[in-house]
């Protein structure tokens, strides 16, 4: 018995299959993030070069990336503007700890407990829908104009999506899993320790990233609102000098401690999370 | 080959005995299960008895209650009515001298092989006497081919090592019942014949009681001295058939004759269920 598999005309020829990647995708990556990047900086500067918008409105890449070397230089030296991001990295770092260990500990309460799925998470979905940023002032009148009302306010829109997430990884176990626990006679802390708070760390990170990017948003709109010495003020300050290079040249240090925030979580998670498949939002490991 | 039709009184009376070969193990006695959130009427007045040292397979069709009255036997959760007895003793929950094992391997992928087949024991009794057994836990990983493998992560596993990883976890505890729920469902055809073969040598070697969830009837003929075969809605036993093929089996018993005649009845068996 035989089988015919083949048609006749492509039956000596040999079969190439094309690769079927697009073009796109096979640029390697340096080059197409440079290129990416380059595009971006040449609209930039020619939209300034060509005066579409004013030049005071706009600086062009040139005057940014000079005041950024200026600031790095006067950071360097311990300027006014260290002191600003010292502080303002203080806010953020205080903040994100709080938001993730008060996020954590609700996590474990909404996810473990019937009491908090049905008690608690309704009162924190309401709060989530709340306006948070025009608590603003009523943190200022509590803790001053110093950085403590500034920590409570990254803090504040910080720590839901921890809660949101540490409740959903607690219950992404596997159930037949916690089945096979329960018949191994587990405690309830046990099948909690050693089964469903490992299987919801990649959870928890992800919340804990999103609460690293949301509390620089916390401390930099608790500035703009309630003063104080941060970047966030000299932010504010510079934009109403119309030194508009300047206020990128901020907030690019801004982001930048969002980023080093954001990667030092990652790197960590890598540490911990072993196990787990790559993260293709994960910028490091890509 | 000896059949009891149960067919014509559903789990009625008096529980189907299996000839006198040894105490028994397992009862299960009028058990019945409704879910009460949806009203699933799963099983209904199961009876069965398992004996000393026998193997017994469960057939049915999806959906008719097995993983239920195996879920329930471990005790894992509360029958409707009824009850199953243990070496005499009512099960009221998880018991030290039950084994399980799932279709899944449900392996911590952040534990090694070891450390994993380590698990029961360090939730039984801690992590020192956990690390105290670490050769027996070897041992066991090489009784079914793993030795060299104690440190791989449960991501670098097939899925039948992974699979064989569980056994061993399931072993290390030395229970003297398994139940095990479609254990090899998810493997392929070929790594399953010799994850039955490996699983009869184990049973006979530690003359351990067994009671496994199978869908394939191959697979539950192979295996059982006793198989009962399920029909659905409610859940009953609607056969137990007795399969004295001679012992240890390989897998060239499939192609006897005699294997044949019992996988053909099995199927009519189910096929009847399914019509009515
Ligand atoms: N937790 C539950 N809550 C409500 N109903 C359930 C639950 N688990 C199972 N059931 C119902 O009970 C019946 C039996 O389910 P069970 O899982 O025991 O079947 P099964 O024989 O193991 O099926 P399969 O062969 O597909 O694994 C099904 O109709 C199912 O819908
Ligand atoms: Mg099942």
């Amino acid at each position: 018995m035989t089988t015919q598999v083949t048609t006749d005309d492509a039956a000596d020829a040999p079969v190439v299959y094309e690769e079927t990647e697009s073009l796109l995708d096979r640029v390697p990556r340096a080059v197409s993030i440079t290129v990416l990047g380059l595009l971006g900086l040449g609209i930039w500067q020619a939209a300034v070069s060509l005066e579409l918008i004013s030049r005071i409105l706009l600086p062009g890449p040139a005057e940014t990336f000079g005041e950024i070397v200026e600031s790095a230089a006067g950071i360097v030296a311990r300027d006014h503007v260290f002191d600003a991001l010292w502080i303002t990295t203080q806010e953020v770092i205080l903040g994100f700890i709080a938001a993730a260990a008060l996020g954590f500990g609700l996590g474990v309460v909404v996810g473990e407990t019937k009491f908090g799925q049905r008690a608690v998470m309704p009162y924190l979905v309401g709060f989530n829908a709340l306006p948070k940023v025009a608590f603003a002032p009523v943190f200022v009148a509590w803790l001053g104009f110093g950085i403590n009302s500034k920590i409570m306010m990254a803090l504040f829109i910080a720590f839901f999506p921890v809660i949101v997430d540490t409740a959903a990884g607690l219950a992404s176990a596997d159930r037949d899993t916690v089945m096979l626990f329960r018949a191994m006679g587990a405690s309830r802390w046990q099948t909690l320790r050693k089964l469903k708070l490992p299987a919801a760390l990649p959870f928890i990170f992800a919340g804990l990233k999103t609460a690293a990017v949301f509390s620089v948003v916390g401390a930099v709109v608790g500035e703009y609102l309630g003063g104080g010495k941060g970047l966030g003020e000299l932010v504010r300050l510079s934009a109403q000098q119309l030194r508009i290079d300047r206020v990128f040249a901020l907030i690019f240090y801004l982001s930048l401690l969002g980023l080093a925030l954001f990667a030092v979580i990652g790197w960590i998670e890598r540490k911990i999370v072993f196990w787990h498949r790559a993260d293709p939002t994960d910028v490091a490991s890509a | 080959m000896a059949s009891h039709q149960t067919g014509e009184r559903p789990g009625a009376g008096e529980p189907v005995r299996s000839p006198p070969s040894g105490s028994a193990v397992l009862e299960v006695k009028n058990l019945s299960k409704t879910y009460a959130r949806n009203q699933v009427h799963a099983l209904d007045r199961i009876n069965l008895t398992i004996r000393d040292g026998q193997f017994a397979s469960i057939i049915g069709p999806s959906g008719c209650g097995k993983s239920t009255l195996l879920k329930i036997m471990a005790g894992l959760f509360p029958p409707s009515a009824g009850q199953v007895l243990l070496t005499g003793t009512p099960v009221q929950g998880p018991r030290p001298d039950i084994g399980m094992m799932f279709q899944q391997a449900t392996l911590l992928p952040w534990r090694t092989s070891l450390d994993n087949v380590l698990l029961p024991i360090e939730i039984r009794h801690g992590s020192r006497a956990a690390q105290s057994r670490r050769g027996l836990a070897g041992e066991l990983l090489s009784l079914v081919g793993l030795s060299g493998f104690e440190k791989a992560y449960p991501g670098e596993l097939s899925g039948g090592m992974a699979q064989r990883v569980a056994i061993c976890r399931m072993l290390v505890t030395e229970p003297s019942v398994l139940l095990l729920d479609e254990p090899f469902g998810a493997l392929d055809e070929l790594t399953r014949e010799r994850m039955n073969e490996e699983l009869q040598r184990i049973c006979t070697e530690r003359s351990a009681t067994a009671f496994m969830v199978t869908h394939s009837i191959a697979e539950a003929v192979f295996l059982a001295d006793v198989l009962f075969v399920m029909s659905s809605r409610p859940g009953r036993i609607s056969e137990v058939i007795e399969i004295d093929l001679p012992r240890p089996r390989d897998f060239s018993v499939t192609t006897e004759p005699d294997f044949g005649k019992i996988v053909h009845h099995v199927r009519q068996q189910l096929d009847l269920g399914a019509q009515l």
